[in-house]
């Protein structure tokens, strides 16, 4: 077991070391430079330009500029190119924004799905679960930011709340339930709409990972005996069938940083991935590395995590 | 004939081919049996898009901008009185409207068809041929180890050409080229193998499965759809960089199951047979291993089309798809989000045809694992 963890550790952080060199490699040997984004600036004189290529290391060669970067980020002192802020500080601020969405969103997914999924294994064939696994190839399916402006239109034409941004503009002075619902609304949209794939692709797991415990021996032994349906479904198939899942809590980590590009600038929400985007859009290499860099750490802890559960809660499984 | 006859007389192997046996299981599933005919029906109307809607006069003219006909909804007839004969919509009629400088929408839909296509077709081509590649090398000569030597000399022949890429061009060729010296030195000569430098350059450092299957771990790492559009907005705006880095992105799934596949293969009798026979690897592995390895991919690669239709989809409403005036389902969307309330049809459409398109790939591509699957052969 301790040496398990121990080979896995140093494995993940060799995996890390060279994550850290590609991707710095792709961004600083992709065309252009960060000092060209706005060449018809009439204040980027040359000087002007010669003195930030000194700031940010730029005319150093790359391997002292890895070196520096690196250094920097563990010592919390990168600065992001834009505003001169402290990387990590930025990186926590809308890192807190962003953790309500994630939260609300992953509770939906996993609240939702399972029932879904249950359901539509036990009443296989049925007709709840050939419109259930219709209705999730459609959520599969269909584009998020589709279905943003579609939701949008309804619940801005038909509720008349607000769902831009955080928070209503102007609205601190209010009491705090009208405050507390305002924010309410401004997080169901996205959250909801983050959710739609987990749920879809969760359900349909949930589903075939039920239908093959229901064919294992001892749940038709469980039948044989007479047991009432409900106890061989849930408490024989059910309990057996959960195994996968336990380890997926792990694998949700990297969804912190992941598919919220879209989504958060559609809602103008101030949370990481718009921070992301916006770095990408103004060539901020320091947030783009840190935010490439701490998203590895996550799947790879994520990944930690899921195969320590594994061991366990899986007594089958030795090392 | 009857059933005694046959056992007493017939031949010993199976009265359907494999394809008769798929399809009449595929034909059972009727939802996939829908995606198949949406998929046809797209992959004509992209084909005969290209045609209509590419050249220089042609039939639908996606770029025709018609500024007295902006924002015109579906159905609607152009005015007469504004417009000369020959800037009429060629049916006479805005089928699917016009957007905000009065482009025909139907003609920038049919441009727009071509290229999430290609689009899904050609990466998940490139991701295959590199998954495919790997994972064949990694489950065939998996056991096979990498030595010092070998590493050095990639290690040379990495630091030439990154010494090329960086500009000193002239140190970086010498570099190749002394690579390729010691290369060609390895191959054909044979050094003392009791000597000190044979027993280091010959060491086993690491198995090629070990190293693939390595590396497929680093790019997992990558969060992919910010990798993706970091990649696409640090590169020049072109359809081809977006297939190809979206390619280069999501080879990792066709890897494994390729690898997982062989892994099993490799064991079985009829491999064995066929290296007994003296068949070359190359032809084992194309031959006679492939075929049966290819299930899995197939499956994943019907519904990587669709993801990388979804991808394309989503960075072109970021606005790093294919560069303007081009017109892809993505950019329609984007622009069309200005004028939701004014003009929703400028995002339903663009938005319905991609959910069609992706939903038939994935209901097709769920039809064929399940007709493929082994398991569900006899029920």
């Amino acid at each position: 077991m301790l040496s398990f963890i121990g080979r896995s550790i140093i494995q993940k952080i060799i995996t890390l070391f060279f994550v850290s060199i590609i991707s710095f490699l792709i961004i600083h040997l992709a065309p252009g430079e960060p000092s060209q984004i706005d060449p018809l600036n009439p204040k980027f004189t040359p000087e002007i330009l010669e003195r930030f290529r000194k700031e940010f290391h730029l005319d150093k060669p790359l391997y002292v500029q890895y070196l520096l970067f690196y250094r920097g980020l563990f010592t919390g002192e990168t600065v992001s190119w834009k505003d001169n802020q402290p990387v990590l500080k930025k990186i926590w601020e809308r890192f807190l924004n962003s953790l309500p969405l994630f939260i609300v969103g992953t509770i939906l997914t996993w609240t939702l799905a399972f029932p879904v999924g249950i359901r539509s294994a036990i009443f296989r064939g049925g007709f709840y679960d050939r419109s259930a696994t219709f209705i999730s190839y459609l959520l599969i399916s269909v584009p998020g930011f589709f279905v943003a402006y579609v939701l949008i239109i309804l619940v801005v034409t038909n509720l008349h709340v607000p769902v831009f941004g955080m928070e209503t503009f102007g609205f601190e002075a209010a009491s705090w339930p009208h405050r507390f619902m305002d924010r309410v609304w401004h997080l169901l949209l996205p959250s909801a709409l983050g959710a739609t794939g987990g749920i879809a692709v969760l359900s349909r797991y949930v589903r075939s990972q039920i239908l093959e415990v229901e064919g294992q021996d001892y749940v038709r032994t469980a039948k044989a005996k007479g047991l009432p349906p409900e106890k061989v479904h849930y408490k024989h198939a059910l309990r057996n069938a959960l195994l996968p899942f336990v380890t997926m809590f792990g694998l949700i980590l990297p969804g912190l940083i992941g598919g919220s590009v879209i989504i958060e600038s559609i809602f103008s929400w101030p949370g990481m991935g718009r921070m992301a985007y916006e770095a990408i859009l103004a060539r901020d290499y320091p947030i783009i590395l840190t935010v490439n860099f701490i998203s590895a750490v996550l799947v790879l802890a994520g990944t930690f995590v899921s195969d320590l559960l594994y061991l366990v809660v899986d007594p089958r499984i030795r090392l | 004939m009857t059933n005694s006859q046959e056992t007493l007389e017939g031949p010993l192997a199976p009265r359907q081919t494999r394809l008769q046996e798929f399809w009449r299981l595929f034909r059972q599933n009727r939802l996939a049996i829908l995606g198949l005919v949406f998929f046809v029906l797209f992959f004509i109307t992209a084909l005969t898009g290209l045609i209509l809607t590419s050249g220089h006069d042609p039939l639908f003219d996606p770029a025709l901008i018609r500024l007295q006909e902006k924002l015109l909804p579906p159905f609607s007839r152009p005015n007469p009185n504004t417009l000369s004969p020959d800037e009429f919509p060629t049916l006479g009629l805005y089928l699917l409207g016009t957007e905000n400088l009065g482009r025909d929408g139907f003609a920038r839909m049919l441009q727009g068809a071509w290229v999430s296509l290609t689009v899904g077709f050609v990466a998940v081509g490139i991701s295959l041929l590199v998954g495919i590649f790997m994972g064949g090398i990694a489950g065939h000569f998996g056991q096979n180890h990498i030595r010092v030597g070998d590493i050095l000399l990639a290690c040379l022949l990495l630091a030439g050409g990154l010494f090329i890429v960086i500009g000193y061009v002239y140190p970086g060729f010498i570099i190749i080229a002394i690579a390729l010296v010691c290369a060609i030195g390895r191959l054909t000569s044979r050094i003392n193998p009791t000597s000190i430098w044979s027993a280091i350059v010959n060491r086993a450092a690491i198995s090629v499965d070990t190293l693939i299957m390595r590396i497929v771990d680093i790019m997992l790492c990558f969060p992919s759809f910010f990798l993706i559009l970091t990649v696409v907005a640090l590169l020049p705006a072109s359809i081809y960089n977006i297939m190809i880095v979206i390619g280069l992105t999501s080879w990792m799934g066709a890897t494994r199951f390729v690898r997982a596949e062989f892994l099993s293969l490799r064991e079985q009798d009829f491999v064995t047979a066929a290296r007994a026979l003296g068949v070359r690897n190359f032809r084992i592995i194309f031959r006679h291993m492939m075929p049966n390895a290819i299930a899995p991919v197939l499956v994943s690669a019907t519904i990587g089309i669709a993801t990388a239709i979804l991808t394309e989809a989503g960075l072109s409403f970021l606005g790093f798809g294919v560069p303007p005036p081009h017109a892809t389902w993505g950019n329609i969307l984007s622009d069309g989000k200005r004028f939701i309330f004014d003009a929703p049809w400028l995002t339903f459409v663009p938005g319905i045809a991609i959910l069609i398109v992706v939903l038939s790939f994935n209901l097709f591509g769920e039809g064929l694992r399940d007709a493929l699957n082994p398991k569900l052969r006899e029920r």
